[in-house]
């Protein structure tokens, strides 16, 4: 009962919406090439899953977000090791990064099309320099704020510079690299997207962008849909591995 | 229980360098910023014997945990000469474990309680067997098989300092500082605890210095008792215990011994 009661409001929400929609197209209030019936949109997104063509979409798409998602992850939580736990490379780092930082991703394009070519490698060095600053943030904030104890302990048990870093200084900062991923994922798949679109890679953003030129409003909404689906599906399973990772954490169980 | 064998030879090992003092400082002192040159602790001067239970007493600010750190080989004097067995402090050596009063913060909070333990043996005992042995000998010995498996922050605050008591222990350490270790925890839990660490220093007798703020446990626990005063740290008395072994949360506390003890150190830190 108690779980019904908390999950029927959102759902009669979203319900709320879908009938909305439904009346705006069934009355005619929206003209249907801008807005489709949900009937058209859900039928459209059924027979691209019939015929098996949205697959090679969804792929394209996932693959790229993820590759250029953990290429960034993997930068980031190095480069924000190093800055975080040494004061020099703090220094010899920071003002750069202060610079590149607030560069738009999608200004980048260009530059990426100039080194690579309207190719994967583009769209993944791109997608990797957009994500890879939240994770490098937060990373730096983890890796900086190991507690004095612990440093302490780890002296006086005499580990070394790796061990220190792996069995301490890592996990502590797990809680806020793990944070930092989870924006980073969010700019990756807009990233994605963003690319297919500049430079016509395969992939839901590029069928997005087809059927919108061509006033294929059903197949623009059925992209837009599976976007969503994929976004939700994978901050769910983000959620699912940090709990899985913290759940020393109290009150996290 | 090879730990315990261990313990047992140290009778031995205790003739042999009788002569020496486990620990020895001389005329140590501690001044903290260059700037302010604020004094800490002015010309320290003591010896411990090996595996004597010293007690460190002193208001806040007298330098007792910046003491017990320097044991350690956190900080070094600003002047004087502290020996470990004869030889000087450099820096921190896995011969000294040192507890922390604030456990939450020196327990790694991701690693269950069997996996903390396991920390300080990690790359010094190579056979995975021999490492869970040890770490489950500790276990027992701490009373802590019901939590083995759970993480520090779900137990209560004196079983959180049993761990770390035990993760100093898996170091085998020839000597334990201990800094407030039972401060933070409650009247009933603390007295359990230190019958618990009295009982392990009987049968191990590591040498241990134990600071406090509390005089009837510096007299409770203790084979000697030091006070300190605050502005600048310095030591102004030595008391010789004297109570015997083992000692009872009751009938020692109404000892005439420990009550004159108690005047007396009582006294001492009122007059600073």
């Amino acid at each position: 009962m108690k779980t019904i009661m908390r999950f029927l409001p959102p759902v009669l929400f979203a319900a709320g919406l879908l009938a909305l929609w439904y009346v705006a197209t069934d009355l005619r209030l929206v003209s249907p090439v801008f807005l489709p019936t949900p009937a058209r949109t859900f039928d459209e997104i059924a027979s691209r899953f019939a015929d098996g063509s949205i697959w090679a979409s969804i792929g394209a798409t996932v693959w790229r977000m993820v590759l250029g998602w953990l290429l960034a992850s993997l930068v980031g939580v190095a480069l924000g090791a190093a800055i975080g736990l040494t004061p020099l490379a703090r220094d010899l780092l920071e003002p750069t990064l202060e610079f590149l930082r607030p560069l738009p991703a999608s200004a980048m394009i260009p530059v990426a099309i100039l080194f690579f070519g309207l190719s994967e490698e583009m769209a993944v060095s791109v997608i990797a320099f957009g994500s890879i600053w939240p994770v490098l943030m937060s990373s730096i904030f983890g890796f900086g704020s190991v507690r004095v104890r612990l440093r302490e302990v780890s002296s006086l048990l005499g580990l070394t510079r790796w061990e220190f870093l792996r069995k301490i200084a890592a996990p502590s900062a797990m809680p806020d690299i793990l944070s930092g991923m989870r924006s980073g994922l969010a700019i990756s798949l807009i990233l994605a997207v963003v690319t297919e679109m500049q430079a016509s890679l395969p992939g839901l953003g590029r069928d997005i962008f087809l059927a919108q030129r061509s006033f294929r409003g059903a197949e623009l909404y059925a992209g837009l849909i599976m976007l969503g689906v994929i976004g939700v599906l994978i901050n769910h399973g983000l959620q699912l591995a940090e709990r899985r990772l913290l759940r020393w954490r109290p009150g996290r169980a | 229980m090879a730990y315990v064998e261990a313990g047992k030879t140290r009778p031995g090992e205790m003739a042999a360098r009788s002569s020496t003092p486990a620990l020895s400082l001389r005329d140590v002192s501690v001044v903290f910023g260059a700037a302010t040159n604020r004094p800490v602790l002015t010309d320290i001067s003591f010896d411990v014997r090996e595996g004597e239970f010293l007690c460190i007493v002193g208001p806040s600010g007298c330098g007792k945990t910046t003491l017990l750190r320097m044991l350690a080989g956190l900080h070094a004097p600003t002047s004087g000469a502290i020996e470990f067995g004869g030889k000087p402090i450099r820096g921190p050596s896995r011969e000294r474990a040192i507890v922390f009063q604030d456990y939450n913060n020196a327990l790694l909070p991701w690693r269950t309680v069997a996996d903390n333990i396991a920390l300080p043996l990690e790359r010094h005992v190579a056979s995975r067997a021999e490492r869970d042995e040890r770490v489950a000998a500790l276990i027992s010995k701490m009373k802590l098989e019901h939590a083995a498996r759970q993480f520090p922050p779900q137990l209560s605050g004196g079983m959180q300092q049993r761990v770390q008591i035990a993760r100093c222990l898996a170091q085998r350490p020839r000597m334990m500082l201990m800094d407030e270790p039972f401060g933070a925890l409650d009247a009933i839990t603390r007295q359990t605890l230190q019958d618990e660490l009295m009982a392990l220093s009987a049968e191990q007798r590591t040498t241990t210095v134990f600071i406090t703020h509390d005089l009837e446990e510096a007299i409770y626990l203790g084979d000697r008792v030091f006070v300190l005063a605050a502005n600048p740290g310095r030591l102004i008395e030595t008391i010789e215990v004297g109570l015997p072994r083992p000692r009872n949360q009751l009938t020692t506390r109404e000892d005439q011994k420990f009550l004159a003890h108690r005047h007396r150190l009582f006294g001492l830190l009122q007059g600073h």
